[in-house]
């Protein structure tokens, strides 16, 4: 069937419509001094859309040198000539952005930035830790120690003579040396009880997330299927600087899970945005914004 | 912040200067046009053509009426800021690297290259800083440079010296009046060409930028250098931010050994230093290619660096740009607060 227009029954209505006149824009002054107007327009699809804004005046004066003012209405010229008002694509793009704030330590954060912060951390350890022979206490390795066929490791040999005095019979040195029960090295103790463990750090599920600050985080939830973490983005940047945004979505289908978190590098702007945006409508869905809770 | 992005140029930028209020943005490069733009939001507002070579230098007046460019056609032209109109040439033997206006935009010095058997010199122009008026041919001055070329100058405060900068790394301190030669003293390490000398706001000091890999704070008046700044790289341009104690530098390896490594060794960012304690406090990526200059803004809200990529990148500063104060600023200010309550 050749149908080169798309074109439902069900749009009749609205088609017709279309060239019926708009309602007239509405403007209401409320009590605390914003204004609320109401519009409507058609989008994209031809369908009738309400648009409700409110709207704050702030007159903001900003005082420049009469020179200055003049010189923006200087008319363009040589190759600008043509040129609308306004900054011109073609010559003028806006970059990304870039974090600079001054700091007399900054060349150590950029290397912690660049490392992994955990393998930093360990090397920081191992720097003056020294190669200890569990046999005889020299500088190498156990396995390769000269008396490690003569000797029974240091330590060990006492807990053996003690095992044997409570035993009924003499145990063999090896026997002796998993007698001496847990604690000692040999043995397997869970990650979890590894507590005096200098990896215990770096061992943490989600990695380079454990060093996050959630002092100015915040939890975003009952956020739409659709969302993008550049619409996120967009919105919370109005409030202050955003370092990172997690949106959460499904590996196969991509579709968002319906959280996300936002990291402000300042935590006032994340009270002002927790704020404001509690509550805000966003794709149908109501947003609920409170700080993030340290993962426990 | 969000750098704006000036592409108004299709090489290596040479310098890029603000002109007295801050609103506009001067930039010059090799490919033979000016551009001039709005600082605040990056809209050019006009090009000046006429230059049949790469421009290495331009300046504005402080009225921001005439404009002046020194370029490789030998010539220094005299531009009408507001038209882009060419009002007057000037003939050179050689090459112009430098041109700089004093205090009152009444003189213009210009630093002619040393080539094809003629020495380098410092010549000096009498302008009028109006637009209909007849500019003299006459040269008011010429220094030559006998020991080293020079390759930067510029006025002092009350156009008293001239203060130049050499290609064997030593400043020189001419009569603004006269053109003797009073001191010369080496300043950078020998034979390390200085790249760039940028005034403070009341051109009692200055700072200078060297291949050597350094930056020093000199004042004008005896040429006594008070700070060091050292980086890790040959440097090729150098600033002092207003209202804020801090010094830009730019530079990079030179560009024609860009190709061979990455970015990041590259070292093409702009490093900022605190003027008065010398400390490294930040540095800004961005450019592609080494910086070849560094602008700051005359209010303090921002700074433009040129790059060998031909960009031009704007910066407005963030809030944390201006908080910023060492400990012992701040314990300075609480206890002056202390003492007024």
């Amino acid at each position: 069937m050749a149908a080169p227009r798309k074109h439902d029954w069900a749009d009749d209505d609205e088609l017709e419509e279309t060239t019926a006149d708009l309602p007239p824009i509405q403007k209401i002054e409320n009590k605390d001094g914003t204004w609320t107007i109401i519009e409507y327009r058609y989008n994209d699809q031809g369908q009738k859309v309400k648009v409700t804004r409110r709207v704050r005046n702030v007159t903001r004066r900003e005082v420049i040198n009469p020179r200055v003012a003049e010189r923006r209405t200087w008319k363009k010229f040589g190759d600008s000539a043509n040129d609308p008002p306004g900054p011109n694509p073609n010559t003028t793009t806006v970059g990304e952005n870039i974090i600079f704030t001054p700091s007399i330590n900054w060349r150590k954060e950029a290397k912690n930035e660049a490392n992994d912060p955990n393998a930093q951390a360990m090397k920081d350890k191992l720097r003056d830790k020294k190669v200890k022979c569990r046999i005889c206490n020299g500088e190498h390795f156990t396995a390769r120690c000269p008396y490690k066929d003569t000797m029974a490791p240091i330590g060990e040999a006492g807990a053996a003579d003690v095992a044997a005095g409570m035993g009924d019979e003499l145990a063999a040195p090896g026997a002796a040396a998993g007698a001496a029960g847990p604690g000692k090295k040999g043995s397997y103790v869970p990650p979890a009880l590894r507590g005096d463990r200098a990896g215990a750090a770096g061992e943490r599920m989600g990695g380079k997330y454990g060093e996050r600050d959630d002092y100015a985080t915040l939890r975003v939830t009952n956020v739409s299927e659709m969302a993008e973490e550049q619409e996120l983005r967009d919105m919370f940047e109005r409030f202050g600087r955003v370092t990172r945004v997690f949106l959460a979505k499904d590996r196969d289908t991509g579709l968002a899970k319906g959280f996300a978190f936002i990291s402000y590098a300042d935590r006032n702007d994340a009270v002002k945005a927790c704020n404001k945006m509690d509550g805000f409508g966003f794709r149908h869905l109501i947003l609920r914004v409170e700080f993030a809770k340290k993962a426990q | 912040m969000r750098p704006i992005l000036l592409a108004g140029h299709e090489r290596a930028l040479t310098q890029i200067r603000y002109n007295r209020e801050g609103d506009l943005i001067f930039s010059v490069s090799k490919d033979q046009i000016i551009c001039v733009w709005f600082s605040h939001n990056g809209e050019r507002l006009g090009t000046y053509r006429g230059h049949q070579g790469a421009i290495w230098t331009i300046d504005v007046d402080p009225t921001s009426t005439i404009l002046a460019s020194g370029s490789a056609d030998n010539t220094i032209r005299l531009w009408d800021v507001k038209t882009g109109k060419c009002l007057k040439t000037w003939d050179f033997p050689t090459a112009v690297k430098r041109v700089e206006f004093n205090e009152d935009g009444t003189k213009l010095l210009g630093v002619t290259e040393k080539r094809m058997g003629h020495m380098g010199t410092i010549v000096v122009l009498d302008i009028k800083v109006d637009v209909e008026a007849e500019q003299s041919d006459e040269k008011a001055l010429t220094i030559v440079c006998e020991e080293s070329k020079a390759t930067v100058a510029g006025w002092s405060y009350l156009s008293k010296y001239i203060i130049a900068g050499h290609e064997d790394g030593s400043v020189s301190q001419y009569d603004g009046k006269t053109g003797d030669l009073i001191f010369n003293i080496p300043i950078h390490e020998l034979n390390q060409q200085i790249t760039d000398l940028q005034w403070s706001q009341d051109r009692t000091y200055f700072i200078t930028a060297s291949k050597d890999k350094t930056a020093k704070l000199i004042t004008a008046k005896d040429l006594e250098v008070l700070k060091t700044y050292v980086a890790d790289t040959p440097l090729n341009s150098a600033a002092i931010t207003p209202k804020k104690d801090f010094v830009i530098l730019g530079g990079g390896q030179a560009a024609m050994d860009v190709t061979t490594t990455s970015a990041r060794q590259g070292k093409f960012e702009a490093r900022f230093y605190h003027k008065i304690f010398e400390d490294e406090i930040g540095r800004v990526r961005g450019h592609f290619g080494p910086l070849n200059t560094v602008a700051a803004d005359p209010t303090g809200k921002g700074y433009a660096s040129g790059g060998e990529d031909g960009y031009v990148r704007v910066h407005h500063f963030d809030k944390g740009y201006f908080d910023f104060v060492y400990e012992v600023e701040r314990e300075r200010q609480n206890r002056l607060a202390a003492g007024n309550a």
